[in-house]
């Protein structure tokens, strides 16, 4: 790391600090806590039970899963889950089977939002990636293996 | 320093997809730094929460696998001239956040 920056984030670190002990930064509304069992987990069936407190899932073919077959490049993989057509989705959670720890996010939505997540997350390795939805209290699961070609944790 | 972050979005027929760029290393503390053998200490986003006219519509938590500069996609119940807007919070403690008006 370069000196300048080093001491820069230094800076901004300590400073944030400060202003949260001061409470000077509010949040608007209080975001949930870092769920950092769950996100620490090394097993996916882990995982599960730490962010939805069960690991037993149903495969639903509604769960619109679109993942490449070959990623060129694991650290940016391109993740859509898509479950507008199944009603009362609470929550989706995306995550990598063989990658050191599984959970790779978690998405929690109000009324005012669909059951729609785009991102682009890293695979350390060819793997299945998972897309569980929970809708009216049931967890709903879509599964696809992307094969990796070059890996994507720097490694 | 803040966290950069970039938006879209555009409203049709009351839903409306936000996209969002953000401009952040998301080094999970996993890497190795190959000279020292060290890893390279953890820095990324954790919370994520995205409001339509300040009401929360989604509520993410991210860890260090989501790709590096995040790219996330979402869609809300939302018309044009509604306020969209995203926060996020790293686990350093580092915030950002963007609001875009809808076309």
């Amino acid at each position: 790391m370069k000196r300048r920056s080093f001491l820069k984030g230094t800076l901004a670190t300590g400073a944030t600090v400060v202003a949260v002990n001061a409470g000077l930064l509010t949040p608007t509304t209080v975001l949930a806590e870092w769920n950092s069992k769950a996100f620490t987990s090394k097993t996916t069936e882990d995982a599960l039970s730490g962010i939805f407190g069960s690991s037993s899932t149903t495969e639903s073919s509604d769960i619109k899963l679109k993942a490449p077959a070959i990623a060129e490049n694991g650290a940016v993989t391109p993740i859509t889950v898509d479950a507008t057509a199944i009603s009362g989705v609470e929550s989706i959670a995306i995550l990598g089977s063989k990658n050191p720890m599984p959970l790779v996010c978690e998405y929690t939505f109000a009324p005012a939002a669909l059951g729609f997540v785009s991102t682009r997350i890293k695979l350390g390795q060819t793997m299945n990636v998972v897309a569980i939805v929970k809708a009216d209290g049931k967890l709903l699961k879509a599964e696809q293996e992307v094969k990796v070609t070059i890996g994507g944790c720097g490694g | 320093m803040s966290i950069k972050i970039r938006m879209r979005g555009k409203s049709k027929a009351g839903v409306a997809e936000v996209k969002a760029l953000i401009k952040h290393p998301m080094e999970s503390g996993l890497r190795m730094d190959k000279k020292t053998g060290k890893p390279y200490p953890a820095k990324f986003i954790e919370t994520v929460e995205i409001a339509v006219n300040g009401e929360t519509a989604v509520n993410a938590q991210w860890s260090g696998a989501v790709s590096a500069n995040p790219y996330v996609s979402v869609k809300v119940k939302a018309n044009s001239g509604d306020e969209v807007s995203i926060a996020v919070v790293d686990n350093t403690g580092a915030k950002g956040s963007s609001t875009l008006k809808l076309k």
